[in-house]
């Protein structure tokens, strides 16, 4: 949560050399992290301060000056902490009634008194000016008081108009699903049940605490006695409450994360003398206080070998028991240990040893701890990289001419098709589904590039299948697609992506609706489909291969083969080819002789295709008789 | 007898005439031949006293031409002077050429049109980057789900249930049934999901040094979050693990990738899963740590960090008391756009597929 706290309100409470830079800087080093300092108020300073969720007795203006107090010693400013000023004057043992019935697994403590005799109604200046530091907006001085009091000491309060109760009662309750509350600003909420409410004694709703207040309770210019009342509340309860009705104010983000009960009976003091002072109001009722669940005060055994385990560093008992001591602890130091008592401010988050060793690490210093490197042992634990691999076939890719792209693994339904994961909260109907393909990703990613008339993406990426009462199947694809492609030529760059992995195939042609007819090959090594290539109803060029098929073929070197000492005799043979594949008759020619080096097809024409042939031994030059014996071999071998 | 004769008869002058004519031819032939050849001045130099030297071929048989009777000479001394005035010309072209050939009859300052070459999307460059400075320190990188478990995610890293601390996290979930042991599935917010998973693949046995780079998914888009984006993690288990090494650790990382200059600082934090937590700052390079519009008093967050919580430790099946860890993680494009100086405004122009954006790295 990201608080504003006044320098000049912060040093009420903070006695210290130290200038607002040097607070900042320090702060930001051992406690809540001093985002930003701006001017206030032409000479006044305002602090933005984020204090982490676990922190909640640091989220106010006493909480600041305590751990500034800890916190600017240890960077040679000497600092104290002064005490708030509280109402010190007589309280009547007798009074206006109020019977408080609690729940203590609702509500750990419920404090109230009543105010009459309201002279002053108007805020001061110098309170409004608070509040407005603070983000807060000033309304009248009774409802101001509650807000001031709330950023000074970190416990939310309220106000209720005394005699709109109708038996001077409060009583603690669970919601019951349905049930309704009107704010004090108008907006109705049902509740789901299980929500901490106070009910009035006749099971009217008048409050919700802890978040906000209920029209039928709230103080107006007419009130003539105020309630000025302090709960402490399951924040269990404050969350799943705020949560589901949406209402975030201050009083709820405070106390969904825990405040200490002790707080309340300072804050009631703190605000009753405010009451008395700025709004001349007469005390009318004793101080209520039906305190149900007292905080534990939890006690922590942490051995001196484990600090200097975990801070690599030791410190001596003397520097411990000061920075413990400052932060509020009780500490006991034996000869190996401490045993240390938790303030009940710190009950939340200082559970174990941990969190003590943090206490101690962080106002001793993190930048006073040694820098090392592990030389502890090395893991040796995966055989083969897949990352290199991976990274490999993109170097691949990249070198045959493709580009890579990142598509968004979320699709619309209409990409993801029928069999698909669906999130519960998507951002929009677009981005709703998890994909199952890459390919309306590509397709679109080369559609959306209108102004350029050639080029080829690939993407490699996971694809969700799902799986019944499973975790779906993440498939790790490559996907590549084509944009002003000729097939062959878009074939071409596959064959020689493949070729740069050195995987050998064979290609055939298939049928598969999802393509033109006839527009569909498959890749096939050892009877497998290892990569698929088909030409789109859209006319874009579409290729695809599962990664770890690729991964486990591919061989960082090929078979060397040797260069050949005697040169290769080269012809030009034409084909006239009719119901059969290219590749077959190609392929017939490769295979007829062990002295044939390599094929290629040098021109088409109709049904006519030239095939450019290399003759070749490693022992010698071949003669034309030796030639014509081969030739006549693959000639035989087309016949048949 | 006259073929005894030493007089030289009529019959071989004819036949001497053929022979030089025919030589002449040779020569002729042999020399253009060679003079395609030549690459070089010295080729042409030395090729001029082959054939036209004091003693090259054509002047021998110039001095052949002695021997011949007036009528005989006079019809071969006008063939040669054709050859020689032929050899010469050929010999002149021929140097021409060479001459020629060393210099560039175009202008070399022509501007080029770039090759169509591919290109590697620069999240790819960066994931390597990072990967490669973890390995240098013996870190071992590994594949978990994208989709999974709330225990994972959230709940066997110490996040209890509906707690304030899941708010920081705009986590995307599946609709599919909850997992009686697992809770619910969900798009991991962040690769954390790694930490526990990496110990049950280790079967819980230290030493574990795990970097996990991978996609998280949170539901956010604006000029500074994408809802899809690549984050890396550290996890270093072990026995006697401290701050320092997650300091030297990451400092290690922060010289090698942004530059020996560029210094870190720990501040505290809060995480579920980390005891003590930190936040890890770079002095911000742009105004030199004094304070800008782009940092905060003049530091960068650059990372979440902290020993590991003991919780986690046991969710993953590893002693506590034995063992101690940290862990860290921050965003691939973060760093990416701390470092490079790439000047891009809006996050999510890092995965637009338009070529213009593509081509460039």
């Amino acid at each position: 949560m990201d608080i504003r706290i006044l320098d000049s309100w912060l040093r009420e409470y903070l006695d210290t050399k130290a200038d607002s830079r040097e607070f900042a800087k320090f702060l930001s080093l051992s406690g809540p992290t001093v985002d930003r300092t701006h001017t206030y108020n032409t000479t006044d300073k305002l602090y933005e301060i984020e204090v982490t969720s676990n922190r909640v007795d640091a989220m106010s203006v006493y909480g600041i000056a305590r751990e500034a107090a800890a916190i600017l010693p240890q960077y040679g400013f000497e600092s104290t902490l002064k005490a708030l000023e509280v109402y010190g004057g007589k309280l009547p043992q007798k009074g206006l009634p109020l019977t408080l019935v609690g729940d203590e697994n609702l509500v750990y403590r419920l404090m109230g008194v009543v105010v009459e005799d309201i002279q002053n109604w108007e805020t001061p200046k110098w309170m409004i000016d608070r509040l407005e530091s603070a983000g807060m907006r000033s309304l009248n001085a009774i409802v101001d008081i509650t807000n001031y009091v709330m950023h000074e000491t970190g416990h939310p309060c309220h106000v209720f108009d005394y005699d709109k109760l109708p038996n001077q009662k409060l009583v603690v309750r669970e919601s019951k699903k349905g049930e309704k509350v009107t704010s004090f600003d108008n907006k109705t909420y049902t509740l789901s049940g299980g929500d901490i409410v106070f009910d009035d004694g006749d099971g009217t709703i008048i409050d919700l605490p802890g978040i906000i207040g209920t029209k039928n309770s709230v103080v107006t210019k007419d009130t003539k006695r105020v309630l000025f009342f302090f709960d402490t509340n399951s924040a269990k309860h404050i969350r799943k409450t705020s949560m589901e009705l949406a209402i975030r104010t201050n009083a709820a983000v405070l106390n969904e994360k825990g405040v200490d009960p002790e707080l309340a009976e300072v804050g009631l003091l703190r605000g009753l003398l405010l009451f008395t002072d700025v709004c001349k109001a007469t005390i009318a009722s004793p101080i209520y206080d039906s305190y149900l669940k007292k905080p534990v005060s939890q006690s922590i055994s942490v051995d001196k070998e484990f600090i200097s385990r975990i801070l690599d560093i030791d410190i001596n008992d003397k520097e411990i028991e000061k920075i413990l001591t400052s932060l509020g602890f009780d500490i006991k130091t034996s000869a190996t240990s401490f045993e240390i008592d938790v303030p009940t401010f710190r009950s939340n988050d200082v559970i174990n040893k941990e969190s003590i060793v943090e206490e101690i690490a962080r106002i001793y210093g993190y930048h006073n701890l040694p820098s090392k490197i592990m030389d502890t042992a090395i893991p040796s634990h995966s055989a083969i990289n897949i990352f290199d691999k991976e990274m490999s076939i993109k170097q691949q890719l990249t070198k045959v001419g493709f580009s890579e792209v990142y598509t968004f693994s979320l699709v619309s339904k209409e990409m993801a098709g029928d069999n698909a994961l669906k999130l519960t909260n998507p951002l929009g109907s677009d981005t709703e589904y998890l994909r199952t393909s890459l390919m309306p990703a590509l397709v679109q990613a080369a559609k959306d590039n209108a102004h350029t008339d050639r080029l080829s993406f690939y993407e490699l990426s996971k694809v969700f299948i799902p799986q019944k009462n499973k975790l779906p199947e993440e498939v790790q694809m490559l996907g590549i697609v084509f944009k002003g492609y000729t097939f062959i030529d878009a074939k071409q760059k596959i064959e020689s992506f493949l070729r740069l992995l050195n995987i050998s195939y064979s290609v055939k042609q298939v049928e598969n609706e999802d393509y033109v007819s006839g527009g569909f090959i498959t890749f096939i090594k050892n009877k497998e489909i290892i990569m698929t290539l088909g030409l789109l109803p859209s006319g874009y060029i579409y290729a695809e291969s599962e990664a770890t098929v690729l991964l486990n073929l591919m061989q960082e070197y090929p078979q060397f083969t040797p260069m050949g000492e005697y040169p290769a005799q080269i012809e030009d043979m034409t084909v006239v080819i009719k119901n059969q594949d290219v590749i077959d008759v190609y392929e017939t020619i490769r295979s007829a002789d062990k002295l044939i080096t390599h094929v290629e097809v040098v021109d088409v024409y109709e049904n006519s295709y030239t095939f450019r042939i290399h003759y070749q031994s490693p022992d010698k030059t071949l003669t034309d008789k030796e030639v014509e014996k081969i030739r006549t071999k693959i000639e035989k071998k087309l016949k048949s | 007898m006259i073929w005894e004769s030493s007089e030289i008869s009529s019959l071989d002058y004819v036949i001497m005439h053929i022979v030089m004519k025919e030589e002449l031819t040779n020569v002729r032939s042999e020399f253009i031949a060679l003079s395609i050849d030549a690459a070089t001045k010295e080729d042409l130099d030395n090729l001029r006293v082959t054939y036209l030297g004091r003693n090259g071929r054509l002047t021998q048989l110039i001095k052949k031409l002695a021997d011949l009777p007036k009528e005989e000479k006079a019809a071969l001394g006008k063939l040669i002077n054709q050859t020689k005035s032929s050899l010469e010309e050929t010999l002149e072209e021929s140097y021409k050429r060479v001459e020629s050939e060393k210099t560039l009859d175009i202008d070399p300052t022509m501007p080029t049109n770039p090759l169509p070459v591919g290109h590697t999307h620069l999240i790819t460059q960066a994931i390597e980057d990072i990967a490669t400075i973890f390995y240098r320190l013996g870190f071992e990188r590994s594949r978990y789900p994208e989709v999974d478990w709330d225990w994972y995610a959230f709940e066997a890293l110490n996040f209890p249930k509906n707690h304030p601390a899941r708010d920081n996290w705009e986590t995307y979930w599946i609709d599919a049934p909850a997992s009686k042991k697992f809770g619910k599935m969900l798009l991991t917010p962040h690769t954390s999901n790694g930490q526990v998973r990496e110990m049950e693949r280790l079967h819980s046995q230290p030493p574990i040094r795990m970097i996990n780079i991978a996609k998280c998914y949170r539901r956010q888009s604006d000029v500074s979050h994408t809802p899809m984006f690549h984050q890396f993690e550290g996890l270093v288990v072990d026995e006697g693990i401290s701050i320092a090494h997650l300091k030297g650790t990451l400092e290690y990382f922060a010289k090698n990738y942004f530059g020996e200059n560029r210094e870190i600082r720990l501040r505290p934090h809060d995480f579920e899963f980390t005891e003590p937590s930190f936040e890890v700052d770079i002095r911000c390079d742009i105004c030199e740590g004094k304070g800008c519009k782009l940092c905060k008093e003049g530091w960068l967050e650059l990372a979440g960090a902290g020993m590991v919580h003991p919780n986690v430790l046991k969710a993953g099946g590893i002693d506590p008391e034995k063992y101690t860890g940290f862990a860290f993680g921050t965003g691939v494009e973060r760093v990416l756009m701390m470092r490079s100086g790439l000047k891009i405004d809006d996050l999510r122009t890092l995965y637009s597929t338009d070529y213009r954006y593509i081509r460039q790295f």
